[in-house]
């Protein structure tokens, strides 16, 4: 199904919790009544500095002083980056299209706007202390708290008035159920024009067409639609992005040495950036400021972590929030996340010529989407690839598109004799778990793999 | 060679002392709110016990949710290798370890060498834990050693839909509102309790000797529900309370005998 639903074509203005890039609020009452305050005052406040283009410049400015503090190269580039998207999204300096996590980005760069991902944005929330107050917003929404808190600190994050204001919001229908959903409601909030990719269960040249299908509409419709938005980009953003995935798969065969030249939980952050930013001219440039480093990192033997005892494949995201998991892991047992399932860059490159079967092929090679199989073929490609010694499947809670797969993908492992441990968690709420349980679980599974590798001895 | 095991676990403490392979003292205690007092005056008993002192001890392998507060510890191990290899020194034909602690239960695999195969450990609330039958045995006005008896003369079980601990507290309110003895209502909870528990038991597979430890091991009624719901016969040994900690001194005994991994790192049993 492609198109705006009329909720979404009615409502002009009058949005809950969205606000324009000057900062003013268009929320309706009742929306803007339930959120909670924040307790920032004045200038701090989040929403007020994201729509600040004062705080831009200043942390434009700031970024020398980073890097002359340590920062990496790469690290720079990469905020060099996301500063652009924010600044280009809060500001209205140019139109902003709501995405899913699945679609690919290419579409918003090349059409002139710039893509943001409400799930994404989940994370760096929680990353920032802001996961709480989202997830409350949303929970005055009337979310059931069922719902996976990516999607929930979407919602409740541009009810607290946390996101910008969408000039339209495209999903796709697979892998993710409940972001399309929230999705829509947000695009109903903002009054802006919705549209939804169908992408077929099963993979054939005739499902490529009619997704090559949609997103032709998709595309043309929101050149006409949105004022600013045109398709004649398309052929560019799909040459950044191949420039980008040239140095990216350095990136990835770089990381297959062992001991792993990047520290997992950090790479596990970096995957918002890998969902957000393809067909962005400034993602080609980060990936290749981090192959410098990985390069360097190998040749130094700078190791993150010295005398790696074993690497892990980790499936689904990662908590967002602070947590001692990861140093936990890396620190005092001595294991690297070698990996990350969304880190794997499943497509081909694309064809500039023809950005629609492009675009379609990129959605319908997602080995999340089809059978089972699928998933569990890449991981296997991977366990092999990065010499992975036990895979974890983070279950975020909520999250079926992942979750639902987890009982077959750790029985198939173990009769490979691959160990796999699900590690039930949540990404943005750090209120829903205990950290000790999981550090006991991570822990318990990596004297597992230490009984292993005595026994192999 | 004097070594030693503590589990600090979140409602009790308890200590193991071992001369070679031999126990030579234990001690159990509440556990309190200051983990590491509970650690140190527990180990001091244990080590009282055999006339020693915490000084001589050659390693000690801390474990349970407190281990990290352990200050003089060699080596902190997960409660779940731990009490694999405890249960197995206990039980040497266990195949698979239910431990049931105050306030979480694992179910844990073991292979041919009596090492840990696979695990699964209760969701985060507190059901299927003894927490769970501490609030119930409040709510009942019975104490926990009583569980059994009433269990066995139980004629039927109350049905107790809810794990979660605060909504069976209201079931087992309204159950007694509406004038259902206790009996039935301690079975209902038991069969509750087992049922969580069975459910992890076929996660990890059910097959060879089944072994219960922890805490709740010694609740006659919890281990009765989960033999009839498994048709299959539960061996809880001698000391299964301590089996934790039993086996961090046996890990203990290995890192001393120089065969373990650095210190203030996990061992491989």
């Amino acid at each position: 199904m492609v198109g705006p639903p009329a909720s979404g074509r009615a409502r002009n203005g009058a949005a809950g919790g969205f606000r324009d890039a000057r900062g003013g609020a268009r929320a309706r009452g009742a929306a803007r009544r339930r959120v909670p305050q924040q307790p920032r005052r004045g200038f701090l406040r989040p929403e007020t500095l994201l729509r600040n283009k004062w705080a831009y410049r200043a942390a434009s400015a700031a970024l020398p002083l980073l890097r002359a503090r340590g920062a990496k190269d790469y690290q720079i580039a990469a905020i060099e980056c996301m500063l652009s998207d924010f600044a280009d999204a809060y500001l209205g300096r140019k139109p902003c299209v709501f995405t899913s996590a699945f679609v690919p980005t290419e579409l918003v760069y090349g059409l002139g706007g710039v893509p943001f991902l409400p799930e994404a944005a989940s994370g760096l929330a929680a990353a920032f202390g802001l996961g709480a107050a989202s997830l409350s917003a949303c929970e005055a929404l009337w979310y059931s708290p069922d719902l996976c808190s990516f999607h929930r600190a979407g919602v409740g994050g541009a009810a607290a008035g946390f996101l910008p204001r969408p000039s339209a919001v495209v999903v796709t229908a697979h892998l993710c159920d409940g972001g399309k959903k929230s999705l829509a409601h947000l695009s109903a909030l903002a009054g802006c024009p919705f549209y939804i990719i169908d992408v077929p269960f099963a993979s054939s040249d005739r499902g490529e067409r009619w997704v090559a299908s949609q997103v032709e509409f998709v595309a043309e419709d929101l050149a006409r639609r949105v004022p600013g938005l045109s398709v004649d980009g398309l052929p560019r953003a799909l040459v950044a992005s191949n420039e980008a995935l040239t140095e990216y798969r350095e990136v990835c065969a770089l990381r297959r040495n062992v001991p792993a030249p990047w520290r997992g939980s950090e790479a596990l952050n970096y995957v918002l950036l890998f969902l957000w930013s393809w067909g962005s001219p400034l993602l080609a440039p980060f990936y290749r400021a981090l192959r410098t480093h990985l390069a360097r990192t190998i040749d130094t033997q700078g190791f993150p972590v010295q005398s790696e005892r074993h690497r892990l494949l980790w499936l689904n995201l990662r908590p967002y929030y602070r947590t001692k998991l990861f140093e936990h892991l890396e620190r005092d047992r001595a294991s690297s996340v070698a990996f990350e399932e969304y880190s794997f860059a499943y497509w081909p490159a694309m064809d500039p010529r023809d950005p629609f079967v492009s675009l379609a092929r990129k959605m319908t090679s997602n080995f999340g989407w089809g059978p089972i199989e699928r998933r569990l073929e890449v991981i296997e490609k991977l366990v092999d690839e990065y010499s992975i010694d036990g895979v974890v499947q983070f279950a975020q809670w909520g999250c079926r598109q992942s979750n639902g797969g987890a009982a077959i993908i750790g029985s198939e492992l173990r009769k490979k004799g691959v160990p796999f441990l699900n590690l039930d968690g949540d990404g943005v709420d750090d209120g829903s778990g205990i950290e000790a349980q999981s550090i006991t679980r991570l822990g318990a599974f990596i004297e597992l793999l230490d009984a292993r590798k005595v026994g192999e001895r | 060679m004097l070594v030693a095991g503590i589990d600090v676990g979140s409602t009790t403490t308890k200590a193991v002392l071992l001369d070679g392979r031999a126990i030579v003292g234990e001690h159990a205690m509440p556990t309190g709110v200051d983990l590491a007092l509970a650690a140190e005056q527990c180990l001091h008993a244990a080590c009282s016990a055999a006339r020693a002192a915490p000084e001589e001890l050659e390693a000690l392998v801390a474990t349970g949710y407190g281990r990290d507060r352990v200050t003089r510890a060699t080596a902190k191990v997960t409660e779940i290798t731990c009490h694999a290899r405890g249960a197995r020194a206990l039980v040497p034909w266990a195949r698979v370890v239910v431990d049931v602690g105050g306030q979480d239960s694992k179910v844990i695999r073991l292979d041919d060498d009596g090492m840990v195969a696979d695990f699964v450990m209760n969701d985060k609330c507190a059901a299927g834990t003894g927490r769970f039958l501490e609030v119930m045995a409040a709510r009942l006005g019975i104490a926990l050693d009583e569980f059994g008896p009433r269990w066995r003369r139980a004629k039927e079980a109350a049905r107790i839909s809810s794990t979660c601990t605060v909504f069976a507290e209201s079931e087992v309110i309204s159950l007694l509102s509406h004038g259902v003895r206790p009996e039935p209502i301690v079975k209902g909870l038991c069969d509750a309790v087992a049922a969580r528990l069975a459910g992890m038991v076929h996660r990890v597979g059910l097959g060879g000797g089944l072994v219960m430890t922890g805490g709740v091991s010694r609740n006659e009624g919890v281990r009765r529900s989960l033999e009839e719901r498994l048709q299959a016969t539960v061996t809880v040994p001698d000391g299964s309370q301590f089996a934790g900690a039993y086996g961090a001194a046996l890990i203990a005994l290995h890192l001393s005998d120089g065969r373990g991994g650095e210190k203030g790192k996990p061992d491989a049993p």
